[in-house]
Parts: structure tokens; sequence; C-alpha cells
């Protein structure tokens, strides 16, 4: 465009906008042409008149010459400039009018839009870093996460004297990388601070594709033991610690006691492939040759690129040879449970939350076409209800383009609004989710809302609204006899309508077992027998400084006076001490097979899977009420002093584990030695299982060691146990004073065991409290939906019903007679929902407790449910429709 | 009644070349503009109402004429326009744009002889 034109069309716009403004000059203008039009008729006239013509044959032929007067007009006035925006406001305030005067129409239609954009909107906003986020990597389709797995580790993992066998001869990867685990560090300088730090190869960076933002990566002499020191900071670091000062490189920062010079500065978007939180990388400097020698020692974790056009399957199947020897250097009853694993970064990240996003994906996207369907069938009956308007509109000389506009105008107004609406409801469902979201989430509490996907919720409802409504607008407008004459036409609109009460059927029945099932499997959670008490329980976690208590003996006197001290709270029972607490999986664990009886020799084949144990005072079980099932001189209330003060080795077996090891025969008097480096134990009683996997996961053979008045059984970070006979939260603030009386300096973390549990089932509640939200509002929609289609059938045969009424039909016939319709609907929907529901609770699945995907009780409820609150809405406006007076009806028309 | 389809964006442009042209002799109001075409052209080109005065006020809007109400020959008030400095640039353009056009269907025609002549 020319600047000129360019200039000439911004004036035309402005006096667009100005000629709005001037009312009065637009009626003058009209005044003006009508005796402009007026004046030309005149000469016309008089023309005719000087040619002879008698003034009454003028006349007419002058009207004939000049056709449509009220056309010219309009025409002219359609040059005016403004005339578009005009029109437009006209078809907003027109709209507005329609929709005032149609509150309850207005109002479905935008908490539906609210609700379908809203929900879509918030659960995208969240899973979408789970499932679609870019990693922050150079072509991060390319990196995977390499190792090996067993049952010690979740989850994939390489050994020291594998990994460099493995990088020197493989062939499927560009390069090949490991870190070794992100651990505690502190920052020991005049600010000091506690920080994670990750201990990676020097080829970390390169192979991850990335670059620091300032400085420059580890040489490989800093990657070996005894090299230089050095140390790459994180942007986060770099901004809050050193105030973002440029001359940060070769400072050097003390951590741990240890000088390191800063090479540089990680750039904003550095993240560990583990998704671990890490302030500062370091170099691993691991002694290459002693690794190689010493399998297994160090436990390392391998990422890869691949090489162009191999996948991670073609790589698996390349590094065959390397997995081999490592499988020759692993003990050979290891052998079997040993595997190679090749995964994407994605895929080792997500591996747990994967299907919750997808389940939560697939919920919200069905209630988006549940809603969608509302307003397209909500769009429909208000269209033909409005056809008698349209009629005359048309009649009255509006154009087909003009009645689109005005349906096109309608729906956008409608979106908008919705769409407003729904940011509300989506930012409220965000903060809803955080707040009731599990630990565990990556980026779960940094979800922001999505514009991108707001505006395509909102774009997809405009559209699914504006075509519905367009079907009509589109459509020759009939003639006012015509329209009276048959609605014959109308049932293409009618079967649309049933078609879509069809689906958002469906799509509930999809969803309606879904979400009964999670419920079903949630509550089975909770009503599980755990084993163990959970009511007036307090735990306190305490982690004592190294550099405090460095000696077993100081951190045995700790926790001996931490014990006694509590004892003397007023509401406290009893006291006991272990290491780690169940149900939670966090607990020590050994392999079953290298257990030795003594006097015995077992035969054994393969690991026999893994043994928890704990390190526990013997109140442990009392305080947690676990029965002692057999036992010798072993008092569970540890009164008798001299037992802890024994030297015996003694140990509690669970009832799974002594069953595995001696299966009939009675295993008190009986000693054990739980791995090779141990000394044997005296087994003193056997205690009842306790679940000791989480709540869903098998639970494992567990053995408890009873901990002495030894320093060598105290570690630093143990739990304090409290039975309560008070409440345990009234408790805590005591007990935490009790502790500071000791060492104010210690941490603890005082949590109810209650409280312990609950978190465990966090992950299920939020996904059951998720999805039933899901499916009661998109049931709601599908009933307002059958509602609705019934309403206007029947109201559509008001005629044909004041005729059964006046030949004879009784009121049960008309009820069955609409109610059918409903019916017919509901059948035919929920059965096609069923079929969907049976497919897609195999995904669930492995989301279920103790309840199958398929579970008969729980489809036949929901399906009863479905069909009776859906045969509600059928038969309301059914009865409605038998209470037709026959006379009225047959007037009407 | 015009047929606002095929050949609309020539006609159109058309309709407005010539009302410049006329009114580019002298001011003058629709009916006189309308009846000038006419005898021009020789009752060739006539004008139809439901045309002209939306192309009047078209042009007007666009700022090429001006309008004024001023006593007609026969004493009544008549709305009389007449061309602006912009108008008067806008009928060379059309003009020149015409002539172009003109040679152009011309030499389709094969008919360049006749036309230069």
């Amino acid at each position: 465009m020319s600047a000129r034109s360019m200039l000439g069309w911004t004036s035309r716009c402005v006096r667009q906008l100005l000629a709005l403004f001037r009312p009065a000059a637009r009626r003058n203008n009209r005044n003006n042409l009508d005796e402009e039009l007026q004046f030309h008729l005149d000469q016309s006239i008089q023309s005719y008149i000087a040619a002879g013509a008698s003034p009454e044959a003028a006349r007419r032929q002058s009207l004939l010459d000049f056709g449509g007067i009220e056309q010219a007009r309009e025409e002219t006035y359609r040059q005016r400039p403004g005339w578009l925006l005009e029109t437009l406001l006209q078809d907003v305030r027109y709209a507005l009018r329609g929709f005032r005067r149609n509150p309850v129409f207005t109002i479905t239609v935008i908490t539906t839009l609210a609700i379908g954009i809203g929900a879509t909107t918030a659960v995208f906003s969240v899973v979408d870093p789970i499932l679609f986020r870019s990693l922050p990597y150079a072509h991060a389709d390319r990196l995977v996460s390499v190792g090996l797995t067993a049952p010690i580790l979740p989850g994939e993992f390489m050994l020291g004297g594998s990994y460099y066998v493995w990088r020197d001869n493989q062939k499927p990867f560009e390069a090949l990388t490991s870190e070794t685990g992100v651990s505690e560090c502190d920052l020991t300088e005049h600010n000091p601070a506690r920080l994670s730090c990750a201990s990676v190869e020097a080829s970390f960076l390169p192979t991850l594709g990335i670059a620091p933002m300032m400085g420059r990566n580890f040489l490989p002499e800093e990657d070996r033991p005894n090299g230089p020191r050095a140390a790459l900071i994180s942007y986060g670091l770099w901004q809050a610690h050193y105030g973002s000062d440029p001359t940060i490189l070769n400072r050097l920062i003390v951590i741990d006691g240890t000088p390191r010079r800063v090479v540089g500065v990680l750039p904003k978007s550095f993240e560990m492939p583990t998704l671990e939180q890490a302030d500062i990388v370091v170099p691993q400097a691991l002694d290459e040759a002693a690794e190689r020698k010493e399998s297994p020692d160090t436990v390392m974790y391998a990422f890869a690129r691949l090489k162009p056009g191999i996948s991670a399957a073609q790589a698996s199947a390349a590094l065959d040879p390397v997995f081999q020897y490592s499988l020759s250097l692993a003990p050979a009853p290891f052998r079997k449970e040993v595997h190679l694993r090749v995964r994407s970064l994605r895929d080792r990240q997500m591996h747990d939350v994967r299907l919750t996003a997808w389940v939560l994906l697939g919920a919200v996207l069905a209630v988006l076409l549940i809603a969608c369907g509302n307003v397209a069938s909500l769009m429909l009956a208000r269209s033909s209800a409005r056809e008698r308007e349209l009629a005359v509109r048309s009649a009255l000389g509006a154009s087909r383009a003009r009645l689109v506009r005005q349906t096109v105008t309608e729906a956008l107004l409608l979106s908008l609004a919705g769409a407003l609406a729904g940011w509300a409801v989506a930012e409220a469902l965000l903060h809803l989710f955080v707040a009731i979201a599990p630990a565990g989430i990556p980026f779960f509490e940094k979800a922001v809302l999505d514009l991108r996907i707001a505006l395509f919720a909102g774009l997809q409802a405009a559209l699914c609204g504006m075509a519905f409504g367009l079907l009509n607008a589109f459509q020759e407008p009939r003639t006012l006899a015509a329209r009276n004459a048959d609605s014959g036409t109308r049932t293409s609109r009618v079967w649309t309508r049933r078609s879509l009460v069809v689906a958002q059927i469906a799509i509930s029945m999809v969803l309606l077992p879904a979400s009964a099932l999670l419920l079903r499997s949630f509550w089975n959670l909770q009503q599980q027998d755990l084993g163990l008490r959970t009511r007036s329980v307090l735990t306190i976690g305490v982690a004592l400084g190294e550099q405090r208590y460095n000696t077993p003996q100081k951190r045995m006197q700790f926790f001996l006076q931490a014990q006694s001290a509590l004892r003397r709270l007023p509401g406290v029972t009893s006291v006991a001490v272990s290491d780690s607490l169940p149900p939670a999986g966090a607990h020590r664990e050994s392999i079953l097979n290298v257990i030795s009886i003594a006097g015995e020799s077992r035969v054994t084949e393969g690991t026999g899977g893994m043994v928890a144990w704990r390190s526990v005072t013997p109140e442990y079980f009392q305080v947690l009420n676990i029965p002692i099932l057999r036992k010798r001189d072993f008092n569970v209330d540890g009164q008798a002093s001299n037992q802890q003060a024994s030297s015996e080795n003694r140990i509690i077996l669970s009832k799974l584990l002594a069953d595995r090891l001696f299966g009939q025969k009675d295993p008190i008097g009986q000693r054990i030695r739980p791995s090779p480096n141990d000394p044997y134990y005296n087994i003193v009683g056997v205690a009842a299982n306790v679940r000791n996997s989480g709540l869903t996961g098998n639970d494992e053979p567990e053995y408890y060691r009873l901990r002495r008045n030894i320093a060598e059984d105290w570690n630093s970070s143990s739990t304090l146990i409290l039975e309560t006979s008070a409440a345990p939260e009234a408790i805590a603030p005591w007990a935490r004073s009790q502790l500071a009386n000791i060492d104010p300096t210690a941490p603890v973390e005082l949590v109810t065991l209650r409280e312990r549990v609950n978190r465990l089932a966090d992950r299920p509640r939020f996904e059951a409290v998720l999805l039933g939200f899901f499916a009661c509002t998109g049931l709601a929609m599908a009933v307002i939906g059958i509602y609705g289609i019934t309403a206007y059938l029947a109201q559509r045969r008001t005629q044909e019903v004041g005729v059964r009424i006046a030949l004879g039909a009784t009121r049960s016939d008309i009820l069955r007679l609409i109610a059918w319709e409903g019916v017919r609907l509901i059948l035919i929907g929920g059965a096609l929902g069923l079929c969907g529901a049976l497919a897609a609770a195999r995904v669930l699945a492995s989301l279920l407790f103790s309840i199958g995907p398929r579970d008969p009780l729980t489809f036949l409820c929901v399906g009863s449910l479905l069909a009776i609150v859906a045969l509600i809405a059928t038969l309301i406006p059914a009865r409605a429709a038998t209470r037709v007076d026959p006379m009225v009806a047959l007037r009407c028309e | 009644m015009p047929s606002a389809t095929d050949s609309n964006a020539l006609l159109q442009g058309t309709l407005d070349l010539l009302i410049l042209k006329t009114l580019a002799l002298e001011p003058m109001h629709g009916w006189g503009v309308a009846q000038r075409i006419q005898q021009i052209s020789r009752d060739v080109l006539q004008i139809g109402q439901g045309s002209l005065y939306p192309a009047l006020h078209r042009l007007e809007y666009r700022g090429w004429i001006q309008a004024e109400w001023a006593p007609s020959e026969n004493n009544r008030r008549a709305k009389f326009y007449s061309l602006t400095a912009a108008g008067r640039k806008q009928l060379d353009a059309e003009v020149a744009n015409w002539d172009r056009m003109a040679d152009a269907i011309a030499l389709v025609l094969g008919r360049k002889g006749e036309v230069s002549a």
C-alpha cells in the first residue's frame, strides 16, 4: 500500500468513526435525500407534461422510470462512511436485546461455554509441561536415558564397572555421558547457604547440547581425581546469591570446605535431565581406572545422544553386546532380574504421571465436547424458535447476508462472554488444582494459564455455536404462509439435535464409570487395613547435622535424651525410634536370598525379591500397635532396660518373611544373618504384616533390627514416634519445645502419622476428585441436553397430542409416546457409551487399586444413575405435554 | 433494476467517470446530470436513478464532489453538485485509465488502427 492510499484509508476510517457520533447530521441527511429525490421526480413529471402528457400519465411514467424509491434511498444511505460499523453496532444492540429477553438461554450458553473453556484451559495448562513441553536441550528428541534396571532402584542406572566399557564400545550413540546424582552441599563462605550440588562428567553439558551462558564447560583435567577444582553455578544462584556479578568468573567459592573456581554460569533454562534441583554443578572426578576394576561401585545415571535416524529400540538392540558384558559382571543369581533400558528423556522424567495427565486431558476434552454439543443444541433450538422472526425480517427486506451477519454477531458475542467467564473459571480451577495436587508432579506449582489453549477452546466453542446457528440463516427464509403449512422440512434439524443428544449421553457414559472406578479405588485405598495404628500417633523426623554430631555416641546421646524427655510429656504414652516409617516405601532394603540361616544351607535361585528392613527400638511395635504373633524374652513396651543394655543382636521378622524363610517351622530361637557382612541375629519375635510399599504396592517381607544402647546402632536421621492419649496435634508444640531444649539447631519435622498416610493418597485423591468433577459436569450438561430436546419435541407435537386426546388417547398413552423419544436416545447413547467406557477402562487399569477396570457393580450403578437422571429429564417435559388441553391445542394453529 | 452482479465494477467505475466529467463543465443537480449524460450520449446512456444517487453520494463522501443547496432554474431548492480539486485530479486519472482500457480492448478486438486514426 502506498503512503498516500494509506493516508486516504486512515482518513476514511476517521471519518467513519466521526460519522457515528453525529446522529443529528444523519437525520438531516435523510431529510435532504428525500427532498433531493422528490426534486428529481418532480423534474421528471414536468418534463413529461412539457412533452404533452396528462399530469396523471406523467406522474405514472416518472414513477416507473425511477424504479424503487425505497431501494434507491437504502442504496444511497449505504454509501455513507460508517455504514458497516453502524450496522455492526445495530446487530450487537439487537443481539443484546435478544439475550436480555431470553436470560435462561443466555445464561445457560455462557455457563456451558465457561465451564468447557475454563476446564480445558486449566487442565491443559497443567498437563502441557508434562506431555508436550519442549525440553531445554538441543535436539532433545534424540536424547535418551540409558541403563540397567534391577529391583534395587526404581529408575535405570549404571555402575562404574560397566559404564566405561559401554562408553568405549557402544555404536548407536553420538555421545554417552553420565552424572552421579544430586546431593546437598553447603556454601561455606561469609554468606553461607544450603544448596544442592550435581556431580557430572565433563562431557555432560556438550552431550545434552547446553552451552554455559558465561564462561566455559569443564576441562577434561578438571574431571580427574585431584584435578583443578572447578564449578559451574546456576543462573538462579548467580542472580540471587551473587547479585548477577559480571566478574564472577574465576572467583573461588568454598563448597563443603573445599575452594572451587567458578568457570561458568549455566543458562537460565538449565535443568538436570532427572529434574532434580541443582544450584551448583561440579565435575564428578571419578577415578576411571579404579572404577573399571572395582565393580560394582559407584551408581551413575547415563544419558546419550542417539545418532540421527536411530530409534531408542534400535539403540537398545545395538547395545546388546555391552549389556551381555555387564550381565557377566553381575552375581549369577541376579542376572535374570537385570534388564537393559533405553528410553526418551521425557519418558524418564514423567513415567508415572504421564497416564494421569492423559486421563485428565481425555476427560476434559470429553467435557469440552459435551459443552460444544450443548451450545450447538441450544443455538439450534433458539434458531428454530426464531424462525418466525427471521421470516418477518426477511419479508421486510433484510438480505440473507444481513441475517447471517446477525447470527454470527450473536454467536461471537456469546462466545466472547463465555471465554471471559471461562478464563475466570480456569483461574479458579488452577488454584484448586495446585491446592489439592499431590507433591511430586513436575512443574505443577509453576503452571500458568495457557493463552493459546484458551483461544483454541474459545474458538472451537464459537465455531460450533456459529455453525449450528447458521444452519438456519442460510436456509431460504420461508414465507409466513409456508411456515404454517408444515414442519416436515425441519426433520433434518431435529435429527441433528437428536444425534447431538446421543453423543452427549455416550460421552457421559464413558466419563461416569471412569470416575466412579477411580472413586471406588480411592475408597478401597482409604479403607484398607494398613496393619498399624494411624490415630493418635505423632512422628518427629530429625536429621542431625554431620558437623555437630560427628560421632555415633553423640547421635545416640541425642536420641536417648529426646526419647526420655518426650516420654515425660503429659499425654504421651510411649515413644519409639525408627529410621523409617511404613506404609511409605522409603525404607532400607536388601535382597531376600542373601539372608542365611545358621546351621542350614539354603538352596536359592534368583534374588528372591527385595526385603524391607528398619532399625527400631522395641517400643516401635506398641506405638504403632503392630501385633507380635510369637515372641521370646522380649517386651514390646521396652520397659526392661536390661534388654536394651544387653549387646545381643536381636531381630524380629514379619510374618511374611518368617513364612518365606522357615515355612511351617517355628522361627523363634533361630539365628539368621541378614547379609554376608552382618553378624548373626537371634530371632526374638514374629510381627504381623504391615503395608510397606506405599498404599498400592505389593507388600515386601520385612525384618526389624532392634536397636541396642550401643552407639553403632544409631544413625544421624531417625524418626521419633509418639503414641499420644491426647490429640497428636495438641502435643506437637510441646514436643517441639522439648527437642529445642536439647538442641535448638536440630531441624525437626512434626507430622501426625495420619497426615503422612493421607499424603500417600494424594495422587489417587487428586485423580478421583478431578475426574469426578468432570464427570458430574458432563452429566449435568448431557441432562440439560436431553431435557431440551424432549421439551422441544413435545412442544412441536402439541397439535398432534391435542388430536390424540380428542380422539380418546389417555394421559399415559401420551406420556409413553413423548417419553419414548427421549428413552430411545438414552438407550442408544448409553449403549454406545458403554462400549466406549469398556474400551477406555483398560487405560485406567494401572491407576486402580483392588478393583477391576470392568467392575460389573460400578458399571451397573453408574448406568442406572445415568438412566434415572436422564429419564427424569425426559419425563418432566413429557408430563407437561400430557396436560395439553385439546381445544387449546387445536385452536392454536 | 440494475443487476448488482456481473459487470458491477465496470459499470460503477464508468458511472463515476461520467458523473465527474459532466460536473466538470458546471455545477449541476442530480436530474441535470442524468439529463445531460442522456443528451450527450444521444439517448444511449440512460442513468437509472437507483444508481445515480448512490453514486453521487459516494463521490461526495470521497470528497471528489461537493454539494450545495441553491435555487434551481424554476426557483425550487435543489442540491447542486460541483467538482472539487481532488475530484478534478480523480477525473484526469480516470480518463487516463479509461483511455488505457479502451485501447486495450480495441487491441483485443483487433481494431487498433481505427481507434488511433
